[in-house]
């Protein structure tokens, strides 16, 4: 089964650059551009890791991470926000929600791998078998 | 565990790159409202980058230092208030996330340049603005060529410019880039006390652009390039404004 992981972001822009980042990997991305959008896909797909931007028009990425530890269907979910915000108070204020990690904008996609293969178990996509002679 | 510990324990855990020093210990001197100006002026004469933005700023109108009016920390700061220190504690993170971004996702090395010996952009543009409001207020402007944007979205997604059509990829990649300079700040700006809330940004084609003003805040122009590619960047403040 691949693995499922949702990336909530207003930008497209980055939901292709996650997208770009986790191709080589067994894995489907689904995409939501806020945070009302991240909490239906959240409930639909239910997947295996959630990224998720903090500034967001509609619903912002600290009330879906609020609204998603309060749903003892998805609080489970782990969660790592993926932001150029990275002020005090808001870093405590999001650890104690409980993310399972930070990444911050700007940031490389082997950074993003290394974070995601900390908390989901990351499997190349099987190459096509070598012809045979 | 107090709140700065706990901040330092999870920049750890987490792998935050560490901020600009001289430009935390500005916002906080700024935040404090009491500072008085040969403390911030000593702040900034130690810091050589920080004192020739801040000359930059506070002679708006010289084609170049031997012009200059205004040749002193002090003076700059007599003349200017603290709307302009403000601006400069801004700038200094929103400056390194924009030449972070550009090595992190193009690797691209963007270099600072004088905005006034910089190409001005000629004809139809690309401008990206976020508004921020709360106890700081003002406005961050991201001017770029149409081929300029194209060549950075493009890098970003890992595609070849000619294959990028689509308009709105193009607006998004420097709506983004916007995203970042300024979510960068506004964590400094936080940090310090002075909080504040950014908009989403707004990329626009635009046909010209006008200086903005700030009528008892700051203004600070910007210009950066990397290859072909330049990027004006402008930023206005406005502090204290405080319940």
């Amino acid at each position: 089964m691949p693995l499922k992981i949702l990336s909530v972001d207003d930008s497209r822009t980055i939901r292709l650059v996650v997208g770009r980042a986790v191709r080589p990997y067994d894995c489907v991305l689904f995409e939501a551009a806020n945070g009302e959008e991240g909490l239906a896909a959240a409930a639909r797909e239910r997947p295996d890791l959630i990224l998720l931007d903090v500034t967001m028009p509609v619903m912002d990425g600290v009330t879906m991470l609020t609204k998603l530890k309060e749903d003892p269907a998805l609080k489970e979910i782990p969660v790592i926000m993926l932001t150029a915000e990275s002020g005090r108070e808001n870093v405590i204020h999001i650890a104690r929600l409980g993310v399972r990690d930070y990444l911050v904008k700007p940031f490389q996609a082997e950074q993003l791998i290394e974070k995601l293969g900390r908390i989901v178990k990351l499997q190349k996509k099987e190459t096509a078998a070598a012809p045979t002679v | 565990m107090g709140d700065a510990a706990s901040y330092l324990e999870l920049s750890r855990r987490y792998g935050f790159a560490p901020k600009p020093e001289s430009a935390s210990r500005l916002t906080q001197l700024v935040a404090r409202q009491d500072s008085n100006l040969d403390e911030i002026a000593r702040v900034i004469t130690k810091d050589a980058a920080l004192l020739k933005r801040l000359l930059r700023v506070a002679n708006p109108d010289a084609e170049n230092e031997a012009e200059y009016a205004i040749e002193t920390a002090e003076d700059a700061l007599l003349r200017n208030g603290m709307g302009c220190v403000l601006v400069l504690a801004m700038s200094t993170p929103l400056a390194v996330a924009l030449i972070n971004s550009f090595q992190t996702m193009l690797g691209l090395k963007l270099e600072d340049l004088d905005p006034h010996v910089a190409d001005p952009l000629e004809g139809e543009h690309l401008l990206g603005t976020i508004s921020f409001s709360g106890k700081v207020e003002g406005k961050v402007y991201l001017r770029i060529s149409l081929a300029s944007a194209k060549a950075i979205a493009a890098g970003i997604l890992g595609m070849n410019p000619d294959e990028l059509t689509d308009a709105n990829e193009i607006k998004d990649a420097a709506g983004e880039l916007l995203n970042i300079m300024t979510g960068n700040f506004k964590s400094n700006l936080c940090d310090a006390g002075l909080e504040c809330r950014l908009q989403p940004p707004e990329v626009n084609l635009s046909p010209d652009f006008e200086t903005p003003t700030m009528p008892g805040g700051g203004l600070e122009r910007m210009a950066f390039k990397s290859g072909k590619i330049q990027l004006f960047v402008d930023v206005t403040a406005n502090p204290w404004n405080v319940d």
